[in-house]
C-alpha cells in the first residue's frame, strides 16, 4: 500500500469514529442551530450587512493585486508609530523572529490565533524553555487536554462541560463541579495572575490598516485586551493577506467578519497602533505609559504569496475566518474538525495545498462533497468547489 | 523529499472503466439500454434523451456500497472487487454477474425510471430519440473525481457521438450530466452544439398538460445540490407540483440552501456519506411529510439507503411521482 493509501486509512477511520462520537453530534448540532438562529437574528438587526460584504469583497480585491506595497506601507507605519515591523517568508523564519524577541525562560500569555497553529508557536516558544499560556478559554481547556482545535472560532466545540470539569480538577488539584459558571471563573483566576507577571503577550489580528498601520482583533472573552495591555511586550503575528488599504476599510472588514461569525456586535474590538505612550509631562511623548513598551508585528507569508500569484486561488485569501462554511458543510457537522489539519473543512482543504503540501491535503480534497451551500453562506462568495476540483486535477497529475 | 503518492485504486479503476467502457462501473451499453421495451425511439431525432447510463448504475452501487462499509477503500480486497470488468478476461463472467443475484428488484426499479421518464415526456408530445447502441456516460466523474486531461478528451468524444444523432436539444435526465454538458464542458473548451435541459425543464414546459394526481400523502421536496445550486431550478419542480393538484412542503435547508444527499462521499467515505444521508432523511422526516421527491439518481439511491423504517418516509424519484398520473388515467 502506497503512503497515499495508508494515510488515507488512517484519515477515514478517525473520521468514521468522529462520526460515531455522540458527544461530538450532540455538541454540533446544538452549534449549528444556534449559529444559524443567531447569524439570522444578526443579519435582520443589521440588514445594511450583505451589501457592506459585497463591499468588503472588492476591498478583499483590491488589497490582494495591491498586496506588495500594501505591506510596505503598513510596515512604515506601524515603524513610525513607534512599533517594529517585520516580514517572515516562512514559517522557519516567522519563528526565529518571534524566538529572538520573547528569548528565553519568559512567561507569555497568548490570544487564539489560527496562524500561531500553524506556525506551532506555542510548541515553539515552549521548546526554548518558556513558559507559554492559552488565554481564550476554549483553547485553555484544549492545551491542558493536550488536543487541537475542532472549530476555528470556537476550538473546543467538542468538549462538554463534564470533560472540562474533569480535565480542570486534575490540573487545579481540586475538585471543580460541571458547572459553567464555575469552569469560567477557576479559569479566570488563575490567568489573571498569569496576565500580570507575563514577560510577553502574543495575539493574531483580523485585519491590519495600511495607511494607519493599526491592527484589529475582535475578540468577546476579553483575554486579548488583557494580553495585549498589561505585559511589557506585545507581539502580534498576522498573515499578509490580512492587509487593507485603509482604516475605515478595515472597520468595514471587521464588522462583517464579526457578523457572519454570529455576532451582532462583538464583546470587544481591539485597535493598536503602538507601544502606549503619554504625553501628559510637559507634553513630551514618552513610550510604555500603562500598556505595553514594545510593540512588534509579525507580517508571516509562508505559502500565501503563491496563493496571491495564481489567479485561480487567489480567492481563498479573501477568508475572513467567520466559520460559517464550517456549520453549513454536512460532512464537518458530523466529524468537526476531524475533517482538517489546522485549517478545517472545504476552505481548510486549500489552504492546506499552500501551507502544508497538496499531498497533505489530498484527503481533505477528496472529503469535500462539492455541494456548494458553503459558497452560499460564505460573505466572500469563495468558490470552495471550483479551487477543490482544481486541486483534486493537480494531486492526481503531479 | 517526499515521495510521489499513488492514488487511491478506487479512483484509478473508475477512471480507467469510463476511458475504456464509457461507464464508470464498466457497464455494457445493451444491458443500459435494456428499458427502452415497446417506446420505439428512434436512434436520430430533434430531441435526443439522454440517460447517461446513470439511473442504470444506481442498483450496482448500492451492493457495492454495501460491501463498501465493511472492506476498507485503501485495501487490495477493494481493488479486486472494483476490478471486476478485468475478471471478465480472465474468467468470462461479467461484473454485472458478480454483483447480481441481491439486486432483481432495484434493477427494476431504476431501470424503470428511465422508461417512465420517456413515457411522460412522449404523453407531453415531445418526439425523443434515444441512442440506444452508443450512448456514453456524461463523464462527470472524470471531473469530481480530478482527472481533467481525461475529461477533456472524453467529453470531446461524447460531443461527437451525440452529435450523430443530429439532435437539437438534448435532455438530461440527471442533473449531474445537464451540468456537465451545460456548465463543465465549455470551461474545458469543448462546446456542444445542442441545447441542454433537464427532464424537469421539459416538463415544466407542458406542466398544464399533466394529470392530476390523487395522492393523499403529505410530500416533501428535497432539491439536489446540482439542480437547485449549480442549474438554479428550483421553483419548476414547485410549479409542476401545483400543476398536478398536490400540495406539498419544505424541509428546514431547501432550494439554494438545500442540505446534500451524500453521495458524492460514496465513493471513498461510504460510511459519512451514509449518516449524511441519513440526516437529511431525518430533516425531510421532521417536516411531518410521509413520502419525500427529488429529481436525481445519486440522490435516490442515497437517501434510499439513509432511510430507516422507524422514520417511514418513502422516497420516490419525480418521475416516479408522475408517472403513476399517467397510468391512473390510462
Amino acid at each position: 500500500m502506497s503512503d497515499w493509501q495508508k494515510e488515507l486509512a488512517i484519515y477515514t477511520k478517525n473520521l468514521n469514529k468522529a462520526s460515531q462520537d455522540e458527544n461530538l453530534t450532540r455538541a454540533l448540532t446544538r452549534a449549528v442551530k444556534s449559529y444559524r438562529q443567531n447569524v439570522d437574528t444578526a443579519l435582520c438587526q443589521y440588514p445594511h450587512t450583505p451589501n457592506l460584504a459585497e463591499e468588503v469583497r472588492a476591498i478583499k480585491e483590491y488589497s490582494m493585486a495591491h498586496n506588495k506595497e500594501l505591506l510596505e506601507k503598513a510596515m512604515q507605519a506601524i515603524e513610525s508609530n513607534h512599533g517594529h515591523a517585520f516580514y517572515a517568508e516562512d514559517r522557519q523564519a516567522a519563528l526565529q523572529i518571534v524566538k529572538d524577541i520573547v528569548g528565553k525562560g519568559k512567561i507569555i500569555v497568548k490570544g487564539k490565533s489560527m496562524l500561531g497553529e500553524e506556525l506551532g508557536l506555542r510548541e515553539a516558544l515552549q521548546e526554548e524553555g518558556n513558559e507559554v499560556w492559552e488565554t481564550d478559554l476554549g483553547e485553555f481547556i484544549l492545551q491542558l487536554k493536550k488536543d487541537r482545535p475542532m472549530h476555528i472560532l470556537a476550538p473546543s466545540i467538542h468538549v462538554p462541560r463534564e470533560q472540562v470539569a474533569e480535565i480542570f480538577s486534575k490540573f487545579f488539584q481540586k475538585e471543580i463541579p460541571a458547572d459553567i459558571t464555575e469552569e469560567v471563573s477557576v479559569v479566570r483566576d488563575f490567568l489573571r495572575e498569569k496576565y500580570f507577571t507575563a514577560d510577553v503577550g502574543i495575539s493574531g489580528a483580523n485585519v491590519v490598516a495600511a495607511d494607519t498601520g493599526q491592527i484589529v482583533i475582535i475578540e468577546n472573552e476579553g483575554n486579548v485586551r488583557l494580553c495585549t495591555g498589561v505585559p511589557p511586550v506585545h507581539i502580534a503575528i498576522v498573515g499578509i493577506e490580512k492587509l487593507v488599504p485603509t482604516f475605515q476599510d478595515a472597520m468595514k472588514v471587521a464588522e462583517v467578519t464579526w457578523r457572519y461569525a454570529n455576532y451582532g456586535a462583538p464583546g470587544y474590538v481591539n485597535i493598536i497602533s503602538g507601544p502606549s505612550k503619554t504625553g501628559d509631562i510637559e507634553k513630551v511623548i514618552t513610550y510604555g505609559a500603562h500598556g505595553p513598551k514594545e510593540f512588534y508585528v509579525i507580517f508571516v507569508n509562508n505559502g500565501r504569496s503563491a496563493m496571491l500569484g495564481d489567479e485561480n486561488y487567489r480567492q481563498a485569501l479573501h477568508c475572513l475566518r467567520c466559520g460559517g462554511c464550517m456549520y453549513e458543510c454536512p460532512v464537518f457537522q458530523i466529524t468537526a474538525g476531524h475533517y482538517g489539519r489546522t485549517y478545517l473543512s472545504g476552505i481548510g482543504s486549500v489552504w492546506t495545498a499552500f501551507i502544508e503540501g497538496k499531498e497533505s491535503a489530498a484527503p481533505m480534497l477528496y472529503t469535500c462533497l462539492r455541494c456548494g451551500r458553503c459558497v452560499e453562506r460564505c460573505p466572500m462568495k469563495i468558490n470552495v468547489p471550483d479551487m477543490v476540483g482544481r486541486l483534486r486535477s493537480e494531486v492526481v497529475s503531479d | 523529499m517526499t515521495t510521489k503518492k499513488e492514488i487511491p485504486p478506487v479512483l484509478e479503476i473508475i477512471r480507467s472503466n469510463i476511458m475504456e467502457y464509457n461507464n464508470p462501473l464498466a457497464l455494457n451499453c445493451r444491458q443500459n439500454s435494456s428499458w427502452v421495451r415497446d417506446l420505439e425511439l428512434p436512434a436520430q431525432g430533434e430531441i435526443l434523451f439522454y440517460t447517461g447510463g446513470e439511473y442504470q448504475l444506481l442498483p450496482y452501487l448500492a451492493p457495492l456500497l454495501k460491501t463498501l462499509t465493511f472492506i476498507d477503500p485503501a485495501s487490495k480486497a477493494f481493488s479486486l472487487l472494483m476490478e471486476g470488468r478485468k475478471l471478465v478476461k480472465i474468467i468470462g463472467i461479467t461484473p454485472e454477474k458478480v454483483l447480481a443475484g441481491v439486486l432483481a428488484q432495484d434493477k427494476e426499479r431504476y431501470n424503470s425510471i428511465n422508461y417512465k421518464a420517456a413515457y411522460i415526456l412522449k404523453k407531453l408530445g415531445f418526439d425523443l430519440c434515444y441512442d440506444a447502441d452508443v450512448e456514453m456516460y456524461s463523464g462527470a466523474l472524470l471531473y469530481e473525481l480530478g482527472f481533467w486531461q481525461d475529461f477533456k478528451l472524453y467529453a470531446a468524444r461524447v460531443v461527437e457521438v451525440i452529435r450523430k444523432t443530429q439532435a437539437k436539444t438534448v435532455v438530461c435526465l440527471s442533473p449531474h450530466a445537464a451540468e456537465m454538458f451545460k456548465v463543465v464542458y465549455p470551461q474545458f473548451n469543448v462546446f456542444p452544439e445542442f441545447n441542454v435541459k433537464t427532464f424537469i425543464e421539459l416538463v415544466w414546459e407542458k406542466r398544464d398538460n399533466l394529470p392530476q394526481i390523487s395522492d393523499k400523502s403529505t410530500v416533501v421536496i428535497h432539491d439536489s445540490c446540482r439542480l437547485a445550486r449549480e442549474l438554479g431550478i428550483t421553483k419548476e419542480i414547485r410549479d409542476i407540483m401545483e400543476s398536478v393538484g398536490v400540495s406539498y412542503v419544505e424541509p428546514v435547508r431547501n432550494k439554494e440552501w438545500t442540505t446534500c444527499c451524500g453521495g458524492p462521499g460514496k465513493m471513498l467515505f461510504p460510511e459519512i456519506a451514509r449518516i449524511i444521508a441519513e440526516r437529511r432523511v431525518n430533516e425531510l422526516a421532521e417536516t411531518g411529510a410521509s413520502k419525500a421527491l427529488l429529481a436525481c439518481p445519486y440522490c435516490l439511491s442515497s437517501l434510499q439507503a439513509g432511510s430507516k423504517q422507524e422514520r417511514n418516509i418513502i422516497i420516490e424519484d419525480l418521475v416516479e411521482f408522475l408517472y403513476r398520473g399517467f397510468i391512473a388515467n390510462v
